[in-house]
């Protein structure tokens, strides 16, 4: 079990990640640990700007899931921009993979291209995409920084030579509670059916993090998923939601019920708590006691993508650790690049987070983190139904 | 029309594969069976809704229409440019802000709370286990919120249609202003009453925005499941045929309303 306390509050925490010109606490100690200087680049190729900087780069990607920035220090977008030069329009419009992908499938199904070079959606979408040919290979012979990808994310079964997906997050369902609401610690799943806490639970629209946590506290083993075996949880979640014990499913709004005190525990994301807990010290994120479900997002390069030099040159530099390492001080969430734990350690702004288990998950607690298995394109559409028969009332 | 028509063939389609996009017609009567079935419970729960939602509104704006034409004087303008003046912003940063107002902590439960009247509204169902977001009171409150500027201004303008000279017989006929109002207004405003609940009911049924920010679960209405097998369960031919569904009995509410007289006696704004 893991509970996670805010190291300092948001305000110290955007403070402190005020990186500019006048001189911040953090990239003196990322820059001597990886011997490069302001606004420079990897000097590996890729990251030159000399090339074609005319190019527009269009991303689509989830909401606050990069380094906003700070006043006078600008944010990843914009110092990608003024590193490479090339324009970058960065759209945080994927709310929901599912919805997101009925919004692209149009196009992609009658072999359009697409606006976005890149989008950013989550594996098992990935996995749906990869299937259907609708995506590219990515330009990885450019990016000599994916070599810095964690080896835990290396090679998917779903992408097993890694020729379409590169990891952008990786990260953990669990549970979030507020301490002075629930009144007590939680441990597991079993909390959230607690009737003290009736009407002030809510859990994840996102099926496979809502049924896999339940899954696993049944019992069950989710990496491969049995439309059998799902049904006890499936009954479960039912009858919460029909006795008024699970208020709301939400995607990332059960941030603002959290914070208003319209919850007391929810399932949620390891990094969006973790980040909210600066705002809250109350918050906890806690792995259940029959584990937590482990996800990844990746980066896809839509079919008939436009800028693949320009994709290129984008991973190559959220792959540089720096960058990656200011990547994960703001999100939070498990990154999959190399070498950004010890950059964290060396700052003493950023050391908590190198302490963190959520982020940078030791071998025990892995052990207790699970990934969602496949489900073939019947099974899902089966399990889809019953889940929207419970969430949509 | 056209985009309504195109809908009949795909809702009595299936789908050739899980995620693609074409479908093949071969008059298949169980998609509306089958959405009738299992979608029929949220169907009744939407005209429940909006019915209650319209009623509640009805109530409001009778009295603040009859104000704003028998009373607003010189002001009647700023009256009318104040009812409008909400459905000007957007719909879905209004429903957010009511999550503000209506939350555990938010300042109607306190009001609520502070006048004693908890147990009150939790016996009437009102509450639930003590709270108001997230239940159906506040799915209704959210929608009689945003009808109501439909519902005032037919009512304004089925008033203002009422020739004064009417209303001076009356009184020069000693009627007083309860039996004025019974016998001369209320039934001369009644083209206004009827041209409202059509505008209201309408979108009401079809809200989507409301239950998916003030409701929960079990309050979910026919637009969000017709959201949801579009675009998450990628089900189109089964939308298509709730969405004619609910066309249908949308098309019937408005004949009732128009039966016995003709869409120009309403006082439509």
């Amino acid at each position: 079990m893991s509970h996670v306390s805010p190291p300092y509050g948001r305000r110290t925490f955007l403070k402190r990640l005020a990186w500019g010109a006048s001189g911040a606490v953090l990239a003196p100690a990322l820059l001597q640990a990886c011997g490069r200087g302001p606004g420079g680049n990897t000097g590996d190729g890729a990251g030159d700007g000399g090339g074609d900087r005319g190019g527009e780069l269009v991303i689509s990607t989830f909401p606050l899931y990069i380094d906003p920035g700070a006043p006078g220090a600008p944010g990843s977008v914009e110092r990608f921009s003024k590193d490479t030069g090339i324009r970058l329009r960065y759209v945080e419009d994927v709310n929901d993979v599912r919805q997101f992908f009925a919004r692209i499938r149009p196009q992609l199904a009658a072999g359009q291209p697409l606006s976005q070079d890149l989008v950013v959606l989550t594996s098992w979408m990935a996995e749906r995409l990869i299937r259907l040919g609708w995506v590219e290979p990515l330009p990885l012979a450019d990016v000599p920084n994916a070599r810095n990808l964690i080896p835990s994310l290396r090679n998917p079964s779903w992408d097993p030579q890694q020729r379409y997906s590169l990891p952008w997050q990786s990260g953990i369902a669990g549970i979030a509670y507020n301490i002075k609401a629930t009144g007590r610690e939680l441990r597991g799943i079993d909390d959230l059916f607690d009737p003290a806490l009736k009407g002030r639970v809510s859990a994840l629209l996102e099926m496979r993090d809502t049924m896999g946590l339940l899954m696993l506290a049944d019992g069950k083993d989710i990496r491969r998923p049995t439309w059998e075996e799902a049904q006890p949880s499936f009954d479960r979640l039912e009858k919460a939601r029909r006795d008024g014990q699970i208020r709301r499913f939400t995607g990332n709004d059960y941030q603002n019920d959290l914070l208003a005190g319209n919850l007391a525990a929810c399932i949620g994301w390891s990094g969006d708590v973790a980040q909210l807990a600066l705002e809250q010290p109350d918050l906890r994120f806690l792995v259940p006691e029959s584990g937590g479900v482990l996800w990844a997002d990746v980066m896809l390069m839509p079919k008939g993508a436009r800028h693949r030099k320009e994709v290129a040159q984008w991973l190559n530099w959220v792959y540089d650790p720096i960058e990656a390492a200011r990547i994960a001080a703001a999100v939070q969430y498990i990154s999959p690049v190399e070498g950004v734990r010890d950059i964290l350690a060396k700052d003493p702004a950023t050391a908590a987070l190198a302490a963190s288990p959520l982020m940078f998950p030791d071998a025990a607690e892995q052990k207790r983190l699970h990934i969602f298995g496949p489900l073939s394109d019947s099974e899902e559409a089966r399990w889809e139904e019953r889940f929207a028969r419970i969430t949509e009332g | 029309m056209l985009p309504l028509l195109a809908l009949v063939p795909l809702s009595l389609s299936e789908p050739l594969s899980r995620f693609g996009l074409d479908t093949v017609f071969n008059g298949r009567i169980a998609n509306y069976l089958e959405v009738l079935q299992t979608y029929g419970p949220i169907l009744v729960r939407s005209f429940g809704f909006a019915a209650i939602a319209t009623a509640l509104g009805l109530v409001l704006a009778y009295p603040l229409a009859f104000a704003i034409r028998f009373r607003g004087g010189r002001w009647q303008p700023l009256l009318i440019g104040l009812v409008v003046l909400p459905s000007l912003t957007s719909y879905l940063v209004r429903a957010i802000a009511w999550t503000s107002l209506l939350g555990d902590n938010g300042p109607v439960l306190a009001l609520v709370e502070a006048l004693g009247l908890t147990g009150v509204l939790d016996g009437l169902g009102v509450l639930r286990d003590g709270r108001l977001l997230n239940t159906a009171a506040a799915v209704i409150l959210g929608l009689t919120n945003n009808l109501l500027p439909f519902l005032v201004l037919p009512l304004v303008v089925a008033m203002e249609r009422i020739d004064p000279r009417l209303l001076e017989a009356a009184n020069d006929l000693h009627a007083g202003p309860l039996r004025s109002f019974v016998q001369v207004v209320w039934p001369l405003s009644l083209p206004g009453l009827g041209a409202g609940i059509l505008l209201s009911l309408i979108p009401a049924a079809g809200d989507v925005v409301n239950p998916l920010f003030l409701g929960g679960p079990n309050e979910r209405m026919i637009a969000n499941t017709i959201d949801n097998l579009l675009l998450v369960q990628l089900q189109a031919p089964r939308a298509a045929a709730l969405t004619l569904v609910l066309m249908a009995l949308i098309t019937l509410a408005v004949l009732l309303q128009l039966r016995g007289r003709g869409i120009e006696e309403l006082p439509l704004p």
